[in-house]
C-alpha cells in the first residue's frame, strides 16, 4: 500500500497515544514574531461606530524589493482618514529578509511607511527595471511606490496618472499588474469597492443589539473599477471608459488576472460583495486599437449562485485544478452562501463543482478572503489554502454556529479532487483569526511555499510549509525582456517522470495581497526534469525549451538569453 | 383541535341492533344504519364503515349515513376516501354546511389547503356564527401564507373572544408575519399571561426571528418544541431559526420532526428541499418540493426552487418552460430572470440571454435605488 503523507499523517493522528510514534511535524509551522522578527502589527481603527473601512484590511505581500533573490514582506496598514485620526502614526512594514528566517524592519529607509486608510497592495515592475514596484490601495488616497533601485521607494502617483483625482470616487481594494493589451508593459487593474465617505461618513444603521456594526453592503452603492493603461514613458492612463468595465458597477474586492478561453489575451475574474461576480474577457483591439472587454460572468456560470442570487464575493483565484490545460476559477463568500470553485468547460462557461470536492460543505459557516491556489507538497497538483474571517466582529451575538475569528482551510488535491486535510495540518489550523489578505512566498528558498496572513486588527501570520522534502521541485524566476519583464501570462509545460504538466502564470488573486513571483513546480518523486517550455506572452510568443535543468534550486531564465547565472 | 362530525347520532327510537360482525343483507336497512352507528360511537370504526356501506347499497342517497360514512373514514385515515363520500353526499345536497365543513376538514387533513380553504369559505358564508369553522378557515389560510386574510377572519373574533388562546395565537402569528409585531406582542402577552406556554414560546421565537433574532429566537423555539412538541409548526419554526443560525444539520432534524406529527407542514418540505439541493441530493430535493407544491399549488418560489434543480441536472428544456411560466407570473422576480438568462445562453439563445441580462441588470438598479441609503454619522 502506497502511503501518502496526508493517509500517513492521519495514521499517526490515529495512533496518537502511541509513545513509540515521532511527533507529527505540521504541514505549516507558526513563525512567531519573537523568531521572525516582525513585530508590526496592523490597526483597524476600531470606533464605536464601526466604519466599514476597519473591517476589511490588511493585504500582504512576498516581494524581493531589493533583488537579492530573498522574499521580503510588505505589510499594508491603516492610516489617517476622514473618519479616523490616528492617535499614534501608523504605518506599513516594509521587512528585509535576512536570508536566516529573520527579517529587518526597513520600513523608514524604505519609504513606504506612510499613507491613507491602506487596504491592500499589488506588486509589479511596471517600468521593466528589474525592481518590484508596490501600488497600495486605500480608503483614499492610493500609492504607486516606484523601486528606487537602492532600498528606497518614491510615491509617483500623481507624476504618473495614478493621482488622488483620478481616484477621488473610489475605495480601492485589491489590484493586479498584467499586460492586457501584449506591448511588453504592466497595466493595472484596480478593484473599487462602494460608494462610501463622500457625501458624509456612512454607517449601516445599528444592528440589534442597538449598536452600529459592519454590516452587509448591500446599503452602499456601487462603483466602476479602473483600468489603467501603462503607457510605456511612466505613466499610465485610465482606459475602462467606454468599456464593459466602466459599465459594471459593482462593489469589487478580489481580482485575478488568467486567460479563461486560451486566447493569448488575460481576462479579468472579480469577486464582488452582494452584486454579481465579473468576468471580463479580453476580446483584442477593435478597429480603433482599442481592447474590448465583454463583461460576460452571467453566461459563463459564475456571476450568481446557483439559485440566481448575487454572493458576498471577497477572495479569488484561478488555475488549472484538474490538469485539463483550462484555467478554472474560485470564489469565497460569507457564511451560508458557500464558496465555488468553478471548472472551466473549455466553452467560456463554467460549472461549480465545490460540493463534489468537499468544498461547499467546508466553507458553509466561513466568511473568505485571502486564498491561493498552490502546490504546497510539490507532488505536481496545485492545492488550495484558504484564510477566513466573519466582517462583523459582533456576529457571535446573533449567531452561535458563526464566528468572528475563524480556522484556516487546507485542501489538497488528490490527482484533480480536493480534500480537506485541515485537522492534519498543523497546530496553526486549529486557531481561529480575523484573516484577510493571504500571500504566498518561500522566504526560505526552500523550494517549499510558505504563506503570510494579514490579520484584521492584529500580528501577520507567517507560516513555513514543512512538508516533507521527499518530493523534488524546480523554483523558475522568469525575466521577460521583449514580453513584461514579470512574465505575467507567460505558459510554462515541463515533463518529469513521464507527466506533461502545465501552468499559467496568472497574477494577483487572494485578497489584497500580492505572491512571491517566482514559480515552483514541483515534480514529485521524479529525480530529473526531462525538459521545461516556455511561451512567453505577447508581444513575444518566443517558446523555449530547457533540457538538462537542475533541480531543487531556484534558477532564473531570461527571454532570449536562456538561464542566467 | 378539529373533529369531523357524524350527521346522525344514535336513534334512541331504533331497536336494538345485531351484535356487531354479523350485519346481514336481509337486516332491515334501518337495523343495519343502526347498528353502523353503534360501532361508529363505540370506536369500531372498521365495522362502522362496513355497515354504513351495506346501508348504502340499500339507500344510496341517503345524505347522513353518505357523511357518516366519510367521517368513519377519516377517523380511520383515509381521507382520500373519505373526500369521495362527502363529495357524493354534497351530489345529493350541495348546501348541506355539515358535509361542506367536513369534507373541507378532510382536505385541511391532507393539506390540499387550496380546496379546504374554498370548503370552509362555503361553510363560513353558511354558518358565519359557526367559530369552529371559522377557526379553522383561519388556522388553513394560516398555512397558505394568506396572513391578511387570517387577520380579516380573526379580528372580529379576536374582539369578542379574549380568553381564546387559540384566536390570539393565530392572529398573533399572522400579524407577526405581516410585519405587524407590535400588535402581535399584544396578544404573546396575552398568552403569556396563562404561563409559559409552547404557544407563548412559538409566538415569541416567531418575533424574534422575523427581527433577525436568530438566536434568541431559536432558544424559544426550542423551549417551544419541549413544551408541546406536537404544536404544528412548533419544528419548522424551530428549523427555520436553527437554519438562520448556520445549523443545518439540526435544522433538518427540526423539519423531519415536523413533519413526523405534522406531515403536511409546507416550509418544512420547502427548506428541506433547499437544503438536499444544496447537498446536490437533487432527486429528493425534488421529492419535497413536490409535496410542498401539492400543499400550495402554484407557489411561485417552490417552482423557482424546481426550475432551479432542471438547471442544475442539465434538463435545459424543462427549466426553461417552467421559468418562462414563472416570470410571467411574476415579472420582478430577479432570481428567475438570472435562471432564466443561463438557460437561453447555454441553448446558444444569445439575445434572448441578453434580453434577460438587461431585465436582471434593471431589477438590481431598482432594487439598489429601493435600499434605504446608509445613514449619516452626527
Amino acid at each position: 500500500m502506497q502511503l501518502n503523507r496526508r493517509k500517513l499523517l492521519a495514521l499517526l493522528t490515529g495512533a496518537a497515544a502511541s509513545p513509540l510514534l515521532p511527533a507529527t511535524p505540521p504541514l505549516f509551522e507558526e513563525i512567531p514574531a519573537s523568531q521572525s522578527g516582525i513585530s508590526w502589527t496592523h490597526d483597524n481603527a476600531l470606533s464605536p461606530s464601526r466604519f466599514l473601512p476597519e473591517t476589511m484590511g490588511p493585504g500582504v505581500a512576498f516581494l524581493d524589493y531589493d533583488n537579492d533573490g530573498w522574499m521580503d514582506i510588505f505589510l499594508v496598514n491603516s492610516g489617517p482618514s476622514d473618519f479616523f485620526t490616528p492617535p499614534k502614526p501608523l504605518r506599513n512594514a516594509l521587512y528585509k529578509n535576512n536570508r536566516d528566517g529573520t527579517f529587518t524592519d526597513v520600513t523608514e529607509k524604505a519609504g513606504v511607511g506612510f499613507g491613507s486608510f491602506g487596504m491592500g497592495c499589488a506588486v509589479g515592475d511596471y517600468n521593466n527595471d528589474g525592481f518590484p514596484d508596490i501600488f497600495v490601495t486605500a480608503y483614499g488616497r492610493p500609492i504607486l511606490y516606484k523601486n528606487n533601485c537602492d532600498g528606497t521607494f518614491t510615491d509617483v502617483s500623481e507624476k504618473v496618472g495614478l493621482g488622488a483625482k483620478i481616484f477621488e470616487n473610489h475605495w480601492s481594494t485589491s489590484a493586479v499588474w498584467f499586460d492586457f493589451d501584449g506591448d511588453g508593459r504592466l497595466d493595472l487593474f484596480v478593484c473599487s469597492f462602494v460608494a462610501y465617505g463622500k457625501d458624509g461618513l456612512l454607517s449601516c444603521g445599528d444592528n440589534k443589539l442597538g449598536v452600529h456594526f459592519y454590516c452587509i453592503p448591500r446599503v452602499f452603492k456601487g462603483t466602476a473599477s479602473l483600468l489603467f493603461h501603462n503607457n510605456g514613458d511612466g505613466t499610465f492612463t485610465e482606459v475602462g471608459q467606454g468599456t464593459d468595465i466602466a459599465k459594471s458597477l459593482g462593489k469589487s474586492l478580489g481580482v485575478v488576472a488568467t486567460d479563461i478561453n486560451n486566447d493569448g489575451r488575460m481576462d479579468l475574474f472579480v469577486a464582488n460583495d452582494t452584486v454579481q461576480n465579473f468576468l471580463f474577457v479580453n476580446r483584442g483591439p477593435d478597429a480603433t486599437g482599442k481592447t474590448r472587454w465583454e463583461e460576460m460572468a452571467l453566461a459563463a456560470e459564475v456571476g450568481f449562485s446557483e439559485n440566481g442570487q448575487a454572493r458576498s464575493g471577497m477572495g479569488v483565484d484561478a488555475a488549472d485544478v484538474d490538469g485539463d490545460g483550462w484555467q478554472d476559477l474560485f470564489v469565497a463568500n460569507v457564511d451560508q452562501e458557500m464558496f465555488s470553485l468553478y471548472k472551466n468547460n473549455h466553452n467560456e462557461t463554467f460549472t461549480d463543482v465545490a460540493h463534489q470536492n468537499q468544498i461547499a460543505q467546508a466553507t458553509r459557516l466561513l466568511s473568505g478572503w485571502g486564498l491561493k491556489f498552490f502546490d504546497y507538497d510539490n507532488d505536481g497538483f496545485l492545492d488550495l489554502f484558504l484564510a477566513n474571517g466573519h466582517p462583523d466582529d459582533m456576529i457571535e451575538n446573533y449567531s452561535l454556529q458563526v464566528k468572528y475569528k475563524e480556522p484556516l482551510v487546507l485542501f489538497h488535491n488528490e490527482a484533480g479532487k480536493f480534500v480537506n486535510v485541515t485537522a492534519t495540518a498543523g497546530p496553526a489550523f486549529t486557531r481561529n483569526f480575523p484573516a484577510r489578505g493571504l500571500a504566498v512566498g518561500d522566504f526560505d528558498n526552500d523550494g517549499r511555499v510558505d504563506v503570510l496572513i494579514g490579520n484584521n486588527g492584529g500580528a501577520p501570520l507567517l507560516l513555513r510549509n514543512r512538508t516533507g522534502q521527499s518530493n523534488h521541485w524546480l523554483g523558475v524566476k522568469l525575466v521577460g525582456t521583449k514580453a513584461n519583464r514579470d512574465a505575467v501570462g507567460a505558459h510554462l509545460t515541463w515533463s518529469a517522470g513521464g507527466v506533461k504538466r502545465a501552468r499559467l502564470k496568472n497574477n494577483g488573486g487572494s485578497y489584497l495581497s500580492s505572491h512571491d513571483p517566482r514559480e515552483v513546480i514541483g515534480i514529485g518523486a521524479a529525480s530529473k526534469l526531462d525538459y521545461l517550455e516556455i511561451r512567453w506572452p505577447a508581444p513575444s510568443g518566443r517558446v523555449e525549451r530547457f533540457t538538462d535543468l537542475p533541480i531543487d534550486r531556484y534558477i532564473t531564465i531570461e527571454e532570449g538569453k536562456g538561464l542566467s547565472k | 383541535m378539529f373533529h369531523f362530525v357524524p350527521l346522525i347520532a344514535l336513534f334512541a327510537s331504533c331497536a336494538v341492533g345485531q351484535p356487531p360482525g354479523q350485519s346481514s343483507d336481509a337486516a332491515p336497512p334501518e337495523l343495519i344504519l343502526k347498528h353502523a352507528i353503534e360501532l361508529h360511537q363505540k370506536g369500531d370504526l372498521a365495522g362502522a364503515v362496513d355497515e354504513y356501506r351495506a346501508y348504502l347499497k340499500l339507500r344510496p342517497n341517503a345524505l347522513d349515513a353518505r357523511s357518516n360514512l366519510g367521517a368513519a373514514l377519516a377517523r380511520r385515515g383515509r381521507y382520500e376516501d373519505a373526500i369521495a363520500e362527502y363529495q357524493q353526499a354534497l351530489a345529493i345536497d350541495r348546501h348541506n354546511p355539515g358535509v361542506i365543513m367536513n369534507l373541507g376538514l378532510a382536505y385541511y387533513k391532507t393539506g390540499r389547503y387550496t380546496e379546504a380553504t374554498g370548503q370552509l369559505a362555503s361553510a363560513h358564508s353558511l354558518q358565519p356564527a359557526n367559530n369552529q369553522v371559522t377557526m379553522l378557515l383561519a388556522d388553513a389560510h394560516l398555512r397558505l401564507g394568506n396572513n391578511t386574510k387570517v387577520i380579516e377572519l380573526l379580528r372580529p373574533l379576536e374582539k369578542a373572544n379574549q380568553q381564546d388562546l387559540g384566536v390570539a395565537y393565530m392572529l398573533g402569528t399572522a400579524l407577526i408575519r405581516e410585519n405587524q409585531p407590535a400588535q402581535g406582542r399584544i396578544l404573546v402577552e396575552r398568552i403569556l399571561k396563562n404561563g409559559d406556554s409552547a404557544e407563548a414560546r412559538m409566538l415569541l421565537g416567531a418575533t424574534k426571528l422575523q427581527a433577525g433574532d436568530f438566536a434568541g429566537a431559536r432558544d424559544d423555539l426550542q423551549k417551544a418544541t419541549e413544551l408541546n412538541p406536537q404544536l404544528p409548526d412548533v419544528f419548522s419554526a424551530y428549523g427555520s431559526a436553527l437554519l438562520a443560525t448556520g445549523d443545518t444539520v439540526a435544522a433538518s432534524a427540526a423539519f423531519r420532526k415536523e413533519l413526523d406529527v405534522n406531515p403536511n407542514d409546507f416550509m418544512s418540505y420547502l427548506d428541506l428541499g433547499v437544503l438536499e439541493k444544496q447537498d446536490q441530493r437533487y432527486d429528493e430535493a425534488m421529492k419535497k418540493f413536490r409535496r410542498a407544491m401539492e400543499l400550495r399549488p402554484g407557489d411561485i418560489g417552490v417552482r423557482y426552487q424546481i426550475a432551479t434543480i432542471y438547471v442544475l441536472t442539465g434538463d435545459v428544456s424543462a427549466a426553461q418552460r417552467e421559468l418562462e411560466a414563472i416570470i410571467k407570473d411574476s415579472p420582478q422576480f430577479t432570481e428567475a430572470h438570472v435562471s432564466l438568462a443561463t438557460v437561453y445562453y447555454r441553448l446558444k439563445r444569445k439575445e434572448d440571454g441578453d434580453r434577460e441580462r438587461a431585465i436582471v441588470q434593471k431589477l438590481n438598479a431598482d432594487a439598489q435605488a429601493r435600499e434605504p441609503g446608509a445613514r449619516t454619522q452626527p
